[in-house]
């Protein structure tokens, strides 16, 4: 049957006429179905009947298509053309339909076996195509052929029961018409029109006929599995204030989402359908494992951002915490300092009152007294810094002894030349060391001449 | 022998599986496909949402923007019944055909603020062609088109029961909400969880974890609890209308509010060059105001006035 179509494709694409070489096939048939018929066979006697139905059909109604004979299945009956009703004739195609049935169960007797050289291609996946409706082409088929008068008396039964439909119907192809119109008008014309008046279309009838048609069942009367479809108690829309506001919509899609998952779960269940994947079932997913992985280091490398993001704040809170204690110690080695000179300062007017007999006793009370105010504002000083270290704290011990091995402060300059008493100083000389020096070599010193000799020769 | 007796069996199998039910079988086979030029996000939504439909036949890109009634013959061809269209205009603009093959309707809307799977990162995964719960707004029920909008949704996004390839659990919720003229569609996971109350355990549900989750519960369902996380994609679909045919037919429905994209650019392309020709305008028309006062060389002259200071004392 695929190949059928196959058929019908290529010959599209090849521009033969496929309606006519179907057409010469089944006179063919029928004439070869004719001679069949004249042999004594039971299982044929119904048959000329419905193949006089058939025959009938196909002279009177010259644009019938039947797509392939051999194959029952996909025999579609075009129901015919008419200009008046558009395609909404629903009662038609039934008919058509109908027929169909009943053409089929005249042949289902016989044994068919063309049936059987296709039947394997016809798998349970296939869809069932509703019959096609033929819509009437603007104007083009307007005059076409007469047409038998049967069809004309089945339009008029149809029009007989959609009779209160068809009056809007009516007033509604009225609309139709007047935009096309429009669509013939030309483009000057058109430029001319103000684009706000189009008129709207929004065809009730129309879209309900659609909707019948092709509807399938989702009532209580049906398994809820069949088509497992939810329609939420209430709209979302009016859950939303701001379509713009991300996080409110998402919600409310969200709980709509819920809602139908809940209500669905409990139908399925109640309905015996498996629901809950188990564990132990591992099948192809949406989202592959490569996918996954992505997703899953997109959220660690969220996750480790976000804590070398706090950790940083952290580091910056800290800084900004020393420094104030920096600022701090500044201020208090400045107060320290101060406070210092203002005792300097009373100690020497107290001096200067108490008299100035005083000889050179007086000036080193003085310094001693000084020392003493000193000795104690840094006492306090030091029992105010806040951590260990440093040349006087706890730990002083080890930096006190570098200090001693490698040196600190003072001049780096002239730190390796002579002073007076380095100079003085000859604790490194030996004699005994200079002499044996003096010993190793042997080498008697030349005559006066000889040397003279020799520094003339370098 | 055998073969005969399969296929007689399988015929009459077939003649009474219809009428047993009373109503025919859900059967839908869905031909998905785009036109040529669309870009690769759209190529990519595309595949993510043929990955979640098992019923849907995927073809080759389709060279015609002006014939779209060949769609039908092709959807024919592959024996589908629905067809779903991706139109790329211009590299940019992108619209949705929906379409029920012989006999229609068919939609067209335009799809917005497009987000594939891959982009959104998001949690949620779910079994390559499990059927979907589909979620529909109320609002879908209360006007004709709408209506009709909703069950093409149903017929192509809704995987018929026992499709082939598709996987026997449910678990995901697909969601449509109308809201501002539009339809938004979202996609999300179900995932159960024990009703302990502890549900910070729970991989990336933690943040969904909304209010809502913990009151609804039936006693019969053993102690779980529902949450929903987001799979992607994401999509805003605007109707603009809707024919009564497969790819033609007349317009039944046609939607007002709809603003070409084509339209919003131009819109804004002008409202640019409105700057540049109110100054160009307003200079012009400082020359012709000094033209009328005869301050311009080649201009008019004014006749003399009598009580001109010239005049008067010359």
């Amino acid at each position: 049957m695929a190949k059928s179509r196959l058929l019908q494709a290529l010959a599209a694409e090849k521009g033969v006429d496929i309606k006519k070489v179907l057409q010469k096939r089944k006179a063919k048939e029928n004439s070869r179905k004719a001679r069949r018929a004249g042999l004594p066979d039971t299982r044929h006697l119904k048959k000329p009947q419905a193949q006089q139905k058939k025959s009938r059909k196909s002279e009177a109604d010259a644009e019938e298509v039947d797509s392939d004979d051999e194959d029952e299945e996909w025999e579609e009956e075009e129901s015919d053309e008419d200009d008046e009703m558009g395609g909404l004739i629903d009662d038609e195609a039934e008919d058509g339909d109908s027929d169909e049935d009943e053409e089929e169960s005249d042949e289902e007797g016989k044994i068919d076996l063309a049936k059987f050289e296709h039947d394997e291609s016809s798998s349970d996946s296939e869809v069932e195509m509703e019959a096609k409706i033929e819509r009437p082409k603007k104007g083009k088929q307007a005059n076409d052929l007469p047409k038998p008068k049967a069809d004309k008396a089945a339009i008029r039964k149809a029009a007989q029961a959609e009779s209160d439909s068809e009056e809007e119907e009516d007033e509604e192809e009225d609309s139709d018409i007047d935009l096309e119109d429009l669509e013939d008008l030309s483009d000057a014309e058109r430029e001319d029109l103000v684009p706000h008046t189009r008129t709207t279309i929004n065809n009730h009838t129309a879209l309900l006929a659609a909707l019948s048609r092709i509807s399938i069942p989702t009532d209580k009367s049906v398994p809820f599995a069949t088509h497992q479809s939810v329609v939420s108690s209430k709209p979302t829309a009016d859950s939303i204030d701001d379509v713009q506001d991300d996080l409110k919509r998402e919600l409310a899609f969200y709980a709509q989402a819920l809602e139908a998952a809940k209500l669905g779960r409990a139908l399925l269940i109640k309905e015996g359908v498996p629901f809950t994947r188990p564990n132990d079932y591992f099948a192809e997913m949406v989202k592959n494992d490569g996918q996954m992985e992505k997703v899953k280091a997109r959220l660690v490398e969220e996750a480790t951002n976000k804590r070398a993001a706090a950790e940083a704040r952290k580091q910056r809170d800290l800084k900004k915490f020393g420094k104030q204690v920096q600022v701090a110690k500044e201020q208090e080695r400045a107060k320290a300092k101060r406070e210092t000179l203002e005792k300097i300062k009373t100690l020497k007017r107290k001096r200067s009152e108490s008299g100035a007999a005083a000889g050179e006793r007086e000036d080193i009370d003085f310094d001693v007294a000084v020392d003493n105010e000193i000795k104690g504002a840094d006492k306090k000083s030091a029992g105010s810094r806040p951590g260990g270290g440093g040349r006087d704290g706890p730990g002083a011990a080890k930096r006190h002894k570098k200090d001693a091995k490698y040196g600190f402060g003072g001049k780096k300059r002239h730190a390796k030349s002579n002073d007076a008493a380095s100079a003085g100083d000859l604790g490194g000389f030996s004699v005994k060391r200079m002499k044996a020096g003096a010993k190793g070599k042997t080498t008697p010193r030349l005559g006066k001449s000889k040397r003279k000799a020799a520094a003339g020769r370098r | 022998m055998a073969a005969v007796y399969k296929s007689l069996s399988k015929a009459t199998g077939q003649k009474d599986d219809a009428p047993k039910d009373g109503v025919r079988k859900n059967k839908q086979r869905v031909l998905i496909l785009s036109s040529r030029g669309v870009t690769f996000r759209h190529r990519h939504l595309l595949n993510d949402l043929a990955s979640m439909m098992p019923h849907c036949k995927k073809d080759a890109k389709f060279d015609s923007k002006s014939k779209l009634y060949q769609l039908c013959e092709l959807a024919d061809l592959y024996n589908c019944n629905n067809v779903f269209f991706f139109e790329a205009r211009k590299g940019k603009d992108l619209y949705v055909w929906l379409s029920k093959v012989p006999n229609g309707p068919t939609v067209k809307m335009h799809l917005q603020n497009l987000h594939t799977m891959e982009e959104l990162h998001f949690t949620g995964n779910c079994l390559k062609g499990s059927r979907p719960i589909l979620s529909f707004d109320a609002t879908f029920e209360t006007q004709p088109h709408l209506r009709v909008i909703k069950e093409l949704f149903l017929h192509t996004f809704g995987v018929p029961q026992g499709a082939r390839k598709s996987k026997p659990f449910i678990d995901h919720v697909m969601a449509f909400t109308v809201a501002d003229g539009k339809i938004w569609v979202r996609n999300y996971q179900i995932s159960e969880v024990e009703k302990t109350g502890d549900k910070a355990g729970e991989d990336g549900g933690a943040e969904k974890d909304k209010p809502s989750g913990g009151k609804k519960s039936k006693p019969g369902l053993k102690d779980t609890d529902i949450n929903l996380v987001e799979i992607g994609p994401r999509f805003v679909l605007t109707p603009i209308i809707i024919q009564e045919g497969s790819f033609g037919g007349p317009i039944i429905y046609e939607n007002r509010q709809f603003v070409s994209p084509n339209q919003v650019r131009s819109e804004l392309r002008r409202s640019k060059a409105g700057r540049h020709n109110a100054r160009a305008e307003k200079q012009l028309e400082r020359v012709v105001k000094k033209g009328d006062l005869g301050l311009r060389t080649g201009g008019v002259r004014k006749p003399a006035d009598a009580l001109d200071v010239k005049q008067v004392f010359a």
